[in-house]
């Protein structure tokens, strides 16, 4: 799981890869390549360097050795925290998920608030028949803007006829970010209480709300006998085989943000499309990087939490001008951090930002 | 039984830690040992003599040796009972150097386990049997697969030595990559020239065949009588051959698995091997802006190619030298990693791309965004240590050799390995890097790995003369180790005809028996290990004395 060698700082070759791979290198002082040499001879590195990171994975997924830098910054942002080199509101976000199970320190009890939105109920996984499991996460349990993910995704599985149960107050932070902020004992003790409740309750399948959920979920609980899908995975099959039949019309032209946990990480690129192209009078466009090129939005690698030190031009504001210069109407997008992080400049260039289960909320 | 026992001290590599003397005396109790004795280097002419002079005096039937691996030093020891009148496979070698004296330094403890060793010899030895090496002429003809520019050197070089040559090409024209090729660096000829003077030297010659559109769909036999089945246009036709030069070349890489590239999603982005084929054709603006990416498909972990291609650094130093040459004006940058331009004036050639205004940038390109104006590449000049972002309007990837696509179906049709990146196996890279494990084929050229055209012609000519030497003998000693029948206790279930994988197992339908067809025998003794009824036993190991031998470890002393 977590070992000291979960990269490989000393075969690097200084090619370059990373950095031309990389959303933050060139437009901040983080330079990727520079950090895996200063690795390779533990030299110092400036405190406030390793926090630009995004955990994009863009660097790791090219490098020609096999480095992964991106694991090389998680350890480099460890050893910050255990000597309390942590921006302010990251270690804040940090206590509140130690004591809350959730970064933004809301009531635990509170996790399961956003299914009285619904007009049916949700039962605990324990009392499901199939223990397939929604992993609702943090971003959508609690936030204003991203609960209604969640309230979307349920009745669409209810009206496909899918028997699903959620963990409620019991489910913990999955620790995606938290490891990727290199706090390596919290997130310990996140994936012991959830698969401690996954063990107890039999959950044999996860269907996870959020991209990151799933990549902690899949590739790095340990092998548990679960299956862990993002929930368009369910999704676009039913919709193929008639399960789930959208009847309305969205007439917007529709661009597709890959985000990365979902696309590069995991492979999920053809579902999300299948399911926007299943929409009548949708107009699909596509961004000049997607797929596994997709320009990261920023907002993972805990970046969620805190600023970083320099002022740039933010990739999500030049995601949304490419969305405008294409004549888009709406960003689509298929996950809570890159819906936070696209929407203010989309709002302020006049165009919208929806989560998949919300246009098809509003065709089905 | 009169047996001699020589134990070697290998100058101080046993004695260092073994107590030779302690165990000559040992041994000399031993009713059935004659001679025990142990001296400086057994494998001196003295010490060959030393055992010569025992056989003769003593009358010796069994020899053992004990010293270095039996690897080392077989044929020369087998020799030395040979030539005092007694069959060679009544030696038995011991290793007390690599097995024992090598891997402690506790004397004791070394002496006691070589001890062992040698007992356990002496117990087995005792089974031994003098066995005949059996003779088989060999067939002084050769197959060669491929027709690429390696294949073409070996059947040249095999004609000319006098061996009946076989061709075999699976396209309908022989030439293989280097027909298509403008001009062949370094001295710029055209490469279908190149080919057609060679296709020409063969097609003179009478004791050449040449099969074009032709595959091979069975291979079976063994070293100076394999049995090949061809699929010709015309039909199946059967050959015997003595021995193989496998040529089959590699395949181009294909940069479409590297989403990052964008090729052959955006025709401005093309391969040095399209450059090179469609450069009179290209679109390009009075002043291009052309961008060449090295190591495109080598050196990459994350597509499993580790491995550097050695002839595409020479190949993109081609494309920026032509593009200066016919566009004066043009900006031609070129991202490398490293400059490997390791071949005869390669250097040179750098330096003079170079002097021609080609930049070189030090960046592993990150990515390709081909836009309407022009195609981006972002990367990092990792010399200036700054990332850039530029657009070119030709991006030319310098490709890499992969693996031959019919690699695997080869490897499987002749019994050969395939190296971690599914080119043919050495037997040794370094000693015998033409030979495979199966006697008699030799590989020639890229399809063990890539090479330059230069070095496959060569390699090509190289396994010629090899398989020329073998063939040229005109027959061949056959191991006497081979699987025997005894057909009352065979109950004819047919399993060790599953578990031989050289065929040598035929059943009788009559008798509903096996018996082994001895030219056949591998002597690998999987048949023996599956029979369950014991019936079939390896010449020279049977059971008994694999049980001695295991006594000699076990039993108190």
């Amino acid at each position: 799981m977590l070992t000291q060698a979960s990269h490989k700082a000393l075969v690097c070759i200084q090619c370059g890869k990373c950095t031309g791979s990389c959303p933050e290198s060139g437009k901040t002082l983080f330079n990727i390549r520079m950090l895996v040499r200063k690795k390779q001879f533990q030299a110092v590195v400036e405190e406030s360097l390793p926090w630009y990171c995004t955990s994009c994975g863009a660097c790791t997924i090219r490098c020609p050795r096999d480095v992964k830098p991106s694991e090389i910054i998680i350890e480099m942002r460890s050893a910050l925290i255990e000597n309390g080199s942590v921006p302010l509101a990251l270690q804040k976000a940090l206590e509140n998920t130690f004591v809350q199970k959730n970064p933004w320190g809301r009531s635990r009890n509170k996790r399961a608030a956003w299914t009285e939105k619904l007009d049916f109920e949700v039962p605990h996984i324990s009392a499901t028949e199939s223990k397939r499991l929604l992993f609702v996460c943090c971003i959508q349990a609690y936030d204003p803007r991203c609960m209604v993910i969640p309230v979307n995704v349920a009745k669409i599985l209810n009206k496909g006829g899918i028997e699903f149960g959620i963990l409620g107050e019991e489910e913990a932070c999955c620790g995606n970010e938290i490891r990727r902020v290199g706090e390596f004992g919290l997130f310990e003790e996140l994936q012991e209480e959830n698969i401690a409740n996954f063990k107890e309750y039999g959950v044999k399948e996860i269907i996870a709300l959020s991209p990151h959920c799933m990549n902690v979920l899949k590739k790095e609980y340990g092998d548990l006998g679960i299956k862990v899908s993002h929930y368009t995975e369910l999704l676009a099959p039913m919709i193929k085989e008639g399960s789930i039949v959208p009847k309305g019309s969205y007439n917007k032209k529709v661009i597709y943000h890959d985000p990365c946990f979902l696309g590069k990480q995991n492979g999920v690129f053809d579902q999300p499309r299948e399911i926007l192209k299943s929409v009548e009078g949708l107009d699909f466009l596509e961004f000049s990087r997607s797929r596994e090129n997709s320009m990261c939005c920023e907002g993972g690698g805990g970046r969620m939490f805190f600023e970083v030190e320099t002022m740039y031009q933010r990739n999500a504001e030049v995601r949304a001008q490419e969305a405008v210069d294409k004549g888009a109407e709406v960003i689509a997008t298929s996950c809570p951090f890159c819906v936070m992080t696209l929407e203010d400049p989309a709002t302020e260039k006049g165009i919208l930002v929806r989560e998949l289960s919300e246009i098809l909320t509003e065709v089905l | 039984m009169k047996t001699g026992i020589f134990i070697c001290h290998c100058g101080h590599n046993i004695k260092h830690t073994v107590d030779v003397k302690k165990l000559s005396e040992y041994f000399k109790t031993f009713p059935n040992v004659t001679v025990s004795q142990d001296y400086v280097f057994v494998c001196s002419e003295p010490g060959q003599d030393m055992i010569k002079d025992a056989i003769e005096k003593e009358g010796l039937d069994r020899v053992i040796i004990a010293s270095c691996t039996p690897s080392l030093h077989g044929p020369m020891f087998k020799d030395v009972l040979r030539k005092s009148n007694l069959n060679p496979f009544l030696l038995r070698r011991v290793s007390i150097r690599e097995h024992c004296a090598w891997v402690g330094n506790d004397v004791e403890a070394n002496t006691e386990k070589a001890k062992r060793l040698i007992l356990a010899g002496l117990y087995s030895s005792a089974h031994h049997v003098p066995l005949e090496e059996k003779i088989v002429d060999v067939k002084k003809s050769a197959l060669v697969v491929g027709g690429g520019v390696s294949g073409l050197s070996a059947a040249i070089f095999l004609s000319k030595m006098g061996m009946q040559v076989h061709l075999v090409e699976k396209k309908s024209e022989l030439g293989g990559h280097v027909r298509t090729l403008k001009g062949v660096w370094p001295a710029g000829r055209d490469g279908k020239s190149i080919v057609e003077d060679m296709v020409r030297e063969l097609e003179g010659r009478e004791n050449v065949e040449i099969f074009t559109s032709t595959t091979i769909t069975n291979f079976e036999g063994f070293f100076g009588n394999y049995e090949v089945t061809l699929n010709t246009p015309q039909g199946e036709k059967k050959l015997t051959v003595g021995g193989a030069v496998l040529a089959i070349g590699f395949s181009p890489f294909d940069p479409s698995i590297k989403p990052e590239l964008h090729y052959g999603k955006d025709e401005r982005i093309i391969t040095t091997l399209e450059f090179e084929n469609n450069s009179n054709t290209l679109q390009l603006p009075e002043k291009p802006r052309v961008a060449i990416l090295h190591c495109v498909g080598s050196r990459d972990e994350q597509i499993g190619k580790v491995y550097c291609s050695r002839v595409c650094c020479v190949n993109a130093l081609r494309v920026g030298n032509a593009l200066k040459d016919n566009y004066k004006d043009s900006y031609v940058e070129s991202f490398y990693m490293d400059v490997r331009a390791h071949p005869k004036g390669g250097e040179e050639f750098f330096e003079d791309t170079q002097e021609k205004g080609v930049l070189f940038t030090r960046a592993n390109v990150g990515e390709i965004v081909p836009t309407p104006t022009g195609v981006i590449i972002r990367g990092e000049d990792t010399l200036f240590g700054e990332t850039f972002e530029r657009e070119f309007d030709l991006v030319v990837l310098s490709i890499g050799m992969s693996s031959p696509e019919d690699c695997k179906l080869i490897a499987n049709t002749f019994k050969i390995a395939l190296d971690k990146d599914n080119f043919f196996m050495e037997a040794h890279i370094k000693l015998r890097p033409f030979d495979t494990a199966v006697k008699g084929i030799f590989i020639a050229g890229t399809c063990s790995g890539p090479k330059d055209v230069e070095e496959s012609i060569n390699h090509g000519r190289a396994s010629a003369v090899k398989l020329f030497g073998l063939l040229n003998l005109g027959y061949t000693y056959v191991d006497p180790f081979i699987s025997y029948v005894d057909p009352k206790r065979c109950s004819g279930c047919r399993m060790c005809e599953h578990a031989c994988f050289s065929n040598a197992i035929k059943y009788d339908e009559e008798k509903r028996v096996v018996h082994v067809e001895e030219a056949a025998c591998m002597g690998c003794g999987l048949c023996n290990a599956t029979c369950p009824s014991s019936a079939i036993s390896l010449r020279g190991y049977i059971d008994p004395m694999i049980d001695d031998e295991i006594s000699g470890f076990t039993e108190a002393i």
